[in-house]
């Protein structure tokens, strides 16, 4: 199983994810591709992702079940907890202004 | 109306997680660690065993009460991960089981049963016959020892022998420092797993006098093979005791993975347990039942719902 919701991503790389995937809602699609064409798919969005930002996730065999990969700027980005990968959300102002 | 939270079964959660610095809260019903610069991180709660906090965290109280909602054990530890308290359900959520434990505790014929058990499952082969538990301590002792002596020569880690001071931390060895960190992150999760099955962890079998002497009966069970070769394989890289910690939890994380040690280590307590060969007692029956059926609950049987 796999998942990708774009951003603000360019309609062109929508529609080329919609060759493979299936858009259910906007900018999230969902599809059960191998590892290569995964890698692929992934590839297509680090070209044509532009200004926006996505996600993909996928089921691996890790103990969480799931890895993700990102692009592009959001306010939640991946941390690291010894070895178990969460998100962090950043608040709306520059880090160092608040408090 | 949200239907109310529910703890899930051990089986179904993810071993641990350890928090470093931050604030503790609850924001929209989530549990969130909250860094001096504002950076919120969500923690699954109830999809994990145990969270193990680090000196630098403050927990609310409302992040308190979410964690006892979803039957999550909060551990609060020192250096290395090594445990100063727990907040779960100290004690144990379920009467019968309790008094089932402390009948099988205090029966001699029914605790060596269950002791020979523990050495049966955990050495692969039966005790000899005739051997007290005081005894079987013994020939327990001579075969960690040596157990710890193979596993330093396989991964060619130089051992002087399991030594370590709590209120020393920095003069153990690497070695030992490696250990102590991979069984706390054990012995977290094997006490989540004792209360969600509704027993206590005081009470012990092999080891008494402490408040976890069933978390090391049992821990003590699957350490051999789980924890004790990541700490040797970690400490055979010789890393800075600063990165020691991050690397065994990452391979602890992985082994206890790979053992699926979640999903076994319930029905290894009952294993155990009914090796006492004592019928879990019966509610008296004057007794009475609760009020409110709380329904058909998800997590395990000591779990609260």
């Amino acid at each position: 199983m796999l998942v990708i919701v774009t951003e603000n991503a360019p309609p062109r790389l929508r529609g080329r994810l919609a060759v493979w995937l299936l858009e259910i809602r906007a900018g999230v699609y969902i599809g059960s591709p191998s590892k290569r064409l995964r890698e692929f798919i992934w590839n297509q969005v680090l070209e044509g992702v532009e200004d926006g930002n996505a996600v993909m996730a996928w089921n691996t065999n890790t103990e969480s079940g799931y890895d993700f990969l990102t692009v592009g700027k959001n306010r939640r980005v991946p941390v690291d907890f010894d070895g178990l990968r969460l998100v962090s959300f950043k608040p709306l102002d520059e880090p160092d202004k608040a408090l | 109306m949200l239907p109310p939270l529910k703890p899930i079964a051990m089986k179904e959660r993810i071993s641990m997680i350890f928090i470093e610095y931050g604030e503790i809260d609850v924001l929209d019903g989530a549990f969130v660690v909250i860094d001096k610069t504002g950076v919120r991180t969500h923690i699954p709660i109830g999809s994990i065993a145990c969270i193990m906090l680090e000196p630098g965290t403050r927990v609310s109280h409302r992040a308190a009460a979410l964690a006892a909602r979803v039957g999550t054990l909060l551990v609060w530890v020192g250096e290395a991960g090594v445990r100063l308290y727990a907040s779960g359900q100290p004690g144990g959520a379920r009467s019968d089981r309790l008094l089932y434990q402390a009948k099988l505790a205090l029966d001699d014929q029914a605790r060596l049963k269950v002791v020979r058990k523990m050495y049966e499952l955990r050495f692969g082969e039966k005790p000899p016959e005739r051997r007290s538990v005081e005894q079987l301590r013994g020939i327990e002792g001579a075969r960690v020892k040596k157990t710890y002596e193979n596993l330093a020569k396989r991964y060619g880690v130089q051992w002087c022998g399991r030594r370590y001071d709590p209120s020393e931390w920095d003069t153990s060895d690497v070695p030992n420092t490696c250990l102590s960190a991979a069984t706390a992150c054990l012995y977290g999760i094997t006490e989540a797993a004792i209360l969600a099955a509704g027993y206590a962890p005081a009470v012990g079998f092999i080891h008494t006098g402490k408040p976890q002497s069933f978390v090391y009966d049992i821990a003590d069970i699957v350490k051999f093979e789980t924890v004790v070769p990541v700490a040797f394989q970690i400490a055979a890289k010789n890393p800075p005791q600063s990165q020691a910690e991050r690397l065994v939890r990452l391979a602890c994380r992985d082994v206890f993975r790979e053992s699926k040690l979640l999903g076994k280590i319930i029905p290894m307590i009952e294993e155990v347990l009914s090796a006492g060969e004592i019928e879990p007692p019966k509610p008296a029956p004057e007794a009475v039942a609760p009020a409110i059926d709380d329904g058909k609950p998800l997590g395990d049987a000591g779990h609260r719902h």
